[in-house]
């Protein structure tokens, strides 16, 4: 399952780069979100799947998920979700002042 | 050693930024009281400094859980180095930043973000844990997003947006090379990694991780092929924020590189050192390349940053302990002089009203100090004598020469030309000729923006002159960096 | 001597308090003592019991670094040509500069040049005669810009720098690899080490770098191009540095190390070769110049060119010929470009074109004029000291030792030819300088200001030198064991006895000075008749043309270059990263066997897990293919909380209920933002724009699910997590290990975490509200 996992992840990091790689800012935003759940859905699977209970401990279990990917995961996801929003904000407020949210448009002159 | 002290670089701004956020209106009372907190905080740097150099590293075990199973803080004398260094370019931008900002930014929170900023990156020189070494990242990338947008002009939101895209994408690819070394190594402490590094035998897929890691700080540092974000963001926010940017955002990625490729990815130097040299004579030639390319000095002194990341860079790659003292050296020089030159810019674009080289003439008629302090920083740039750059690069270079890497060498010492040309021409050009009637200077504001720039030039030349009193400093932290063992001894043989 | 190196710089200090009194007593009064002085410290050396000092200071010893100061005959030769000419120079400035002028920076400029190039010829550390090398470039472009107002000044500062600090970066290039490879950094050091260079690999490299260093600094063919335009420099500037001095480190350079590259023939075919045509292309030139300071300035870099050729001969006698005429070299420049600053500054011109007839006006500067310019000339007359260089050389130029390489012996069999010639040349400008101004036709209509005598304080200090010039010619031999002869052995290592005399009988050399006189005569009369040969060679060609050209080049395409790829395209900033990222890692992981691939440790495969990845997915690939905002924004929720029921089935509550309350968010939030904005642009993308994009994705997921595969594949360890479920309820005091850990054990990622929140929120803020205060 792991494998099948890397791949689904490798998949959404493919999809992410393509909407990285539109003209259009809300793509890229959108591009921006799928790249994390790439990179989170490779954290967890990096720590194996399925290995016995949540992490939270009961009596008699001893088979538990590996805790810390999960954490950090948990971290990450906090972080990325404060970028996102600001990304968001700044992509509105990019586009609203330039009056395009078509990145291509958005080059600017080497020696301004 | 185990010292609560470890923490104090990264509690004290934190703690200064969000006090700072509660007065935020208050602007004369914040003006005042960050520059105090900044002194506070530059005078436990040194603090701080003073005690690693004399008792040795430093570590904290954070929440009292032991490494490698909690967050260690690691201030070894690299660390502690940076961390000082930092917090004088802090104090300088911190005095420069009242006369250049309008008030209306530094009410939206513009100190409070200054604070967040220095937090991030100490907490990325002094941690010893990757994962926390991503949040840190996290931090001081935050407070650059805020920084470099605070304003929302219309050409720096554009510009922005692409700094923040492209860094955006490599800290996700970071946080998963976490993932994966953490499959691999079954950790995400530093020195633990560098331990279990040396018991694995089949080493490829740690190797291409390295290169994936490697990419990712060499992304943030602004190597070649991976620049291309840097030198236009760099140009459009407040010239205070220019070179914080400048002295320190990049300044991280290297010393991620210097740090992960002398601790933990020391096993297949024949690939991932060997690409290192590659990568930096292709970002010497092509940052002293773009410097030449602009009328902008803005974006003349931005481009000139990634040639000096190149020499760093170099030195990691050569490695040898001749060559990693230079490249330490280069880098604490480079932070100041490149943190100076932005302030230094700034202060001509706000008296002439332009950027433009194309639209000054005669400055020193104007501005003689700052011509002056140009006109050392050139040299100071070019590496050489008696200033600092001069030592940092000699040391690199004569690395290379006792490793037979003659031609980045030579690449080094072209590129050495060029970046002099690039500066000497914005003196020659800008400052040199007939005296420009139509520039008024207000001499109160060009004497309150000239000191800071003043202050910074004076360490560079201090460091160049005064050598000798910091080579121990910089000899013993490239000893550390050479014999991985004592940082990994520092973390666990307690 | 530190003292004495040591000491204008200290006095730059003083200057500006100095020059407040400038309208009282002319600066340079009190500048005039310092070289002075340091003349007098020196003078006192002279004599046949001269034995070297050393003297030595710690600077930066961990570097090997220090202040070592060496005096012997080479470096007391220099010091007291930088000293003499200097006071000289110095004492001509007061008349020459007008009070009205900013004497402060040019006696700081001038002062900080003293230091530097004593420091230059004392330096036995080669790092320290480095620093002190490029402070003689930097002060030279002060000097050469001081008159900055100038475009011509600016350029040819601009274009005395560049071409200096590259020499001298390859200089140090040179003294490093002589570092590493012989662990010293002194230069009587290196030289005891001869053999351990001389059997090195990068013997001709470290020659090459060190010989760029000295033909820069010593304008040697092609790198003269900047001399002629440092003309731009106040005329005492030009006197001291561009003549009589700093253009000379180049050779002092070459003479130290010279003991180090004695038997290596190359060193001979180099020096001399290059040596030899800077000799004929510069006097060559110089005949063609209608500039008087333009002439000497081609007339130095000959000069220059001959001094090197000689060194390059290697014999005893060569060298003490070269010694013997850095001196006359001195004497007889310095006065001329004196007597040509006189000109200028009595007749407002430098244009030979107009000048003419002087003789009966300016009788004393003639007078001068003629002497130093006929020992210019080599004319055998026994007062003269150029002419016994001159002929010194020619007996040299016949007598060079063995040479095995076939090159080497060309040059043999060539260099006395190329010396008559380029001797020729020397003689016709000499005479062209001489005549064209001071006899002939006076043309006063077309000067600028009616010429007259100049005042007798600027005339005392090319009086002196022109004394010099007959001095040394009646008495040849006076210096020799004293002085010269302690020079030439710093430099040949061998004892030197030569005798000097004005009648060698009917020998080579005579017949060669006569050939010289004979057809520069006969050139100069008929200069009308050849002279447009110029317009043949070099015609439009030269050697500025090319430094323009490289400078223009610099400027328009490295602008081409960087804006090619530098165009501010995110999208071609990201496709080259992403791209740059692929294929390096690609390789790496290629290249050291880095995929591995292992089954004996995976969960097992179960079909609504299968459902739920692939409904993940879809969302993913979806929010490409949906050509509507809404329908993208949509899309991304379904894949976005596919992947909550993901973590559901991994054993991650917390997450699944974190990942679903922030994608809810995220997409309010995408909703939002965007509905407020129209859609701008709309999506025109062609096959082509599509292909790349695939390419890149498809070639960036391949690389990471590769790498994830192999990482997994590669669990050597146990993992630390172990460790965090052993613990978590006794020292944690909490069951949910997950949160322990959150709020526990890597608290500081959480404390940080909710900093980086807090930042993102006030910049939001700010972002939104600072806005609206815009333009205020």
């Amino acid at each position: 399952m792991e494998i099948i996992m890397s791949v689904v992840a490798g998949i959404l990091f493919a999809a992410g780069i393509y909407n990285l790689l539109q003209k259009q800012l809300l793509r890229i935003v959108i591009g921006t979100v799928i790249l994390s759940n790439g990179a989170h859905l490779f954290i967890l699977t990096m720590g194996k799947l399925k290995r016995g209970a949540p992490p939270v401990l009961e009596y008699g279990v001893s088979e538990y998920a590996d805790p810390l990917p999960q954490a950090l995961i948990l971290t990450s996801i906090v972080i990325s979700f404060g970028l996102t929003s600001l990304l968001l904000v700044l992509s509105y407020r990019a586009a609203q002042e330039n009056n395009t949210d078509n990145m291509e448009k958005l080059r600017g002159n080497h020696d301004e | 050693m185990m010292s609560n002290l470890a923490v104090l670089p990264i509690i004290i701004p934190l703690v200064s930024g969000i006090l700072l956020a509660f007065f935020h209106t208050k602007t004369p009372f914040v003006r005042h009281a960050a520059k105090l907190l900044s002194v506070i905080s530059t005078g436990v740097a040194a603090y701080v400094f003073y005690y690693v150099l004399q008792n040795g590293t430093v570590t904290l075990e954070t929440g009292g859980w032991e490494a490698p199973y909690g967050i260690v803080l690691v201030a070894d004398l690299l660390a502690v180095t940076l961390v000082l260094t930092t917090n004088i370019i802090g104090l300088a931008c911190i005095f420069y930043a009242p006369h250049s900002l309008t008030e209306q930014k530094e009410k939206f929170y513009f100190y409070t973000f200054f604070f967040l900023l220095i937090t991030g990156v100490s907490g990325a020189f002094l941690t010893g844990d990757l994962f926390n070494l991503f949040v840190f990242f996290e931090v001081l990338l935050m407070a650059s997003y805020a920084l470099i947008t605070l304003g929302g002009e219309k050409v720096q939101l554009r510009e922005s947006i692409k700094y923040v895209l492209v860094n955006l994408f490599s800290s996700i690819v970071f946080v998963t090379t976490v993932a994966f070394l953490y499959s691999v190594l079954g950790t995400v402490n530093m020195a633990q990694m560098a331990e279990r590094v040396q018991e694995v035998e089949q080493q490829g897929i740690l190797t291409t991780i390295g290169i994936l890691l490697f990419f990712v700080f060499a992304t943030k540092a602004a190597l070649f092929p991976l620049y291309y974000w840097l030198p236009k963001p760099y140009t459009v926010p407040n010239p205070v924020v220019s070179a914080m940017f400048a002295a320190l955002l990049t300044k991280v990625g290297v010393y991620s590189i210097i740090r992960m490729f002398t601790l933990v990815f020391v096993h297949k130097m024949e690939v991932t050192h060997e690409l290192f040299i590659w990568i930096a004579g292709f970002t010497l030639v092509f940052g002293a390349i773009g410097a030449l390319s602009t009328n902008n000095i803005k974006l003349v002194i931005a481009y000139n940053i990634i040639p000096a990341v190149g020499f760093m860079v170099m030195g990691v790659g050569i490695y040898n302990q001749t060559a990693l003292s230079g490249s330490v050296y280069y880098m604490i020089s480079d932070m100041i002089i490149k943190a100076a030159l932005f302030l230094l810019a700034g202060a001509v674009a706000h008296v002439v009203g332009t950027p433009d080289l194309r639209k000054m003439k005669g400055l020193i008629h104007q501005l003689p100090l700052l011509g002056w302090l140009l006109f050392i920083s050139a040299f100071v740039l070019a590496g050489v004598p008696p200033f600092s750059g001069f030592i940092g690069k000699l040391m690199i270079m004569q690395g290379g020469f006792a490793d037979g890497e003659i031609a980045i060498v030579i690449i080094g010492l072209l590129s050495s030309l060029l970046i002099l040309y690039s500066i000497m021409k914005i003196f020659v050009r800008g400052f040199w000729g007939e005296k420009d009637e139509s520039i008024t200077i207000d001499k109160k504001t060009v004497t309150a923006l000239t000191w800071p720039v003043a202050f910074l030039v004076f360490f560079t030349v201090l460091l160049g002159i005064g050598a000798e009193m910091f080579y121990p400093v910089v000899d013993d932290i490239s000893n550390q960096l050479m014999n991985p063992e004592i940082y990994i001894d520092s973390v666990f043989k307690e | 001597m530190l003292f004495a190196v040591l000491l204008p710089l200290v006095l730059t200090l003083l200057i500006p308090f100095l020059s407040k009194f400038k309208d009282k007593v002319h600066t340079g009064i009190f500048v005039f003592f310092i070289p002075l002085g340091i003349f007098i410290f020196f003078v006192r050396f002279i004599g046949e019991g001269f034995s070297p000092e050393l003297e030595s200071y710690p600077w930066i010893p961990s570097l090997g670094i220090s202040l070592d100061f060496y005096l012997d005959g080479l470096s007391l030769l220099f010091v007291l040509l930088i000293s003499g000419i200097g006071a000289l120079v110095t004492f001509y400035s007061i008349f020459y500069l007008h009070k009205s002028e900013k004497l402060a920076h040019f006696y700081v400029y001038l002062l900080l040049f003293m230091t530097a190039m004593l420091g230059v010829v004392l330096s036995d550390n080669v790092y320290l005669l480095y620093t002190f090398w490029e402070l003689t470039s930097i002060s030279s472009f002060l000097l050469i810009g001081y008159w900055n107002h100038r475009e011509g000044s600016r350029y040819g500062a601009m274009k005395s720098m560049l071409i200096t600090v590259f020499g001298g970066l390859s200089m140090l290039g040179a003294f490093m690899l002589l570092h590493v490879i012989t662990g010293v950094t002194s230069v009587q050091q290196m030289i005891g080490s001869v053999d351990l260079i001389l059997s090195s690999d990068y013997l001709p490299l470290i020659m090459t770098l060190l010989l760029l260093g000295a033909f820069t600094k010593s304008a040697q063919f092609p790198f003269h191009i900047w001399l002629p335009d440092a003309m731009e420099a106040p005329t005492p500037v030009s006197a001291y540095l561009h003549s009589a001095t700093m253009v000379k480190a180049g050779i002092f350079l070459v003479a130290r190390f010279s003991p180090i590259f004695h038997g290596y023939e190359w060193f001979f075919i180099v020096v001399s070769g290059i040596g030899i045509i800077t000799l004929c292309w510069a006097s060559y030139m110089a005949v063609r110049q209608t500039d008087l300071k333009g002439i000497l300035a081609f007339s130095t870099v000959s000069q220059l060119g001959m001094i090197m050729a000689m060194l390059g001969f290697g014999t005893e006698a060569a060298v003490f010929a070269a010694v013997f005429h850095i001196l006359n070299h001195a004497t007889f420049k310095g006065s001329l470009f004196m007597i040509a600053g006189i000109i200028d500054h009595e007749s407002g011109t430098r244009d030979i074109r107009k000048l003419g007839g002087l003789m009966t006006l300016m009788p004393i500067s003639a007078t001068l004029a003629l002497f130093a310019a006929l020992s210019m000339a080599g004319v055998p007359l026994p007062f003269l000291n150029g002419f016994y260089s001159k002929e010194l050389f020619f007996e040299n130029s016949l007598h060079i030792g063995d040479t095995t390489l076939w090159i080497a012996s060309f040059l043999k069999q060539a260099i006395p030819y190329l010396a008559v010639f380029g001797s020729i040349f020397t003689f016709v400008y000499s005479m062209y300088f001489l005549f064209g101004t001071f006899t002939g036709k006076q043309k006063l209509e077309q000067l600028p200001k009616k010429p007259h005598e100049a005042p007798i304080g600027m005339l005392i200090a090319p009086a002196i030198l022109v004394f010099g010039v007959i001095f040394i010619g009646l008495f040849p031999n006076l210096f020799n064991e004293t002085f010269l002869a302690h020079a030439a052995k710093a430099i040949s290592g061998e004892d030197t006895h030569e005798h000097i005399v004005y009648w060698h009988g009917l020998k080579p050399a005579f017949y060669m000075s006569l050939i010289v006189v004979a057809f520069g005569t006969l050139l100069y009369l008929f200069r009308k008749k050849w002279w447009s040969i110029y317009r043949a060679i070099p015609g439009s060609l030269s050697f500025n043309r090319v430094y323009n050209g490289i400078l223009k080049g610099l400027d328009v395409y490295t602008a081409k270059l960087t804006k090619s790829y530098m165009n501010g395209s995110l999208r071609r900033y990201t496709a080259l990263i992403v791209s740059t990222i692929i294929i390096v890692t690609g390789l790496v992981m290629a290249g050291t066997n880095g995929f591995t691939f292992k089954t004996d440790d995976l969960a097992p495969v179960t079909i609504p897990e299968i459902l739920v990845g692939i409904m993940v997915i879809a969302g993913a690939v979806g929010t490409i293919l949906a050509k509507n905002n809404v329908a993208a924004i949509i899309i991304l929720g379904v894949s976005g909380y596919g992947q909550a029921l993901l973590f559901v089935f991994y054993r991650a509550p917390d997450l699944a209920l974190t990942q679903l309350v922030i994608e809810t968010i995220t997409v309010a939030l995408l909703l939002l933002c965007f509905h407020h904005l129209p859609q701008l642009s709309r999506r025109t993308e062609g096959a082509g724009f599509r292909l790349t994009n695939a390419v890149i994705a498809v070639g960036f997921g391949t690389l990471m699910t590769l790498i994830g595969i192999s990482a997994h594949s590669s669990k050597w360890f146990t993992a630390i997590s172990d460790y965090f479920l052993e613990t978590s309820h006794d020292l944690g005091g909490g069951d949910n290990v997950v949160n322990v850990i959150l709020v526990d054990m890597r608290g500081l990622d959480t404390l940080f975490e909710i900093t980086v929140l807090g930042i993102a929120a006030f910049s939001i803020y700010s972002l939104i509200k600072l806005r609206s205060k815009e333009g205020e």
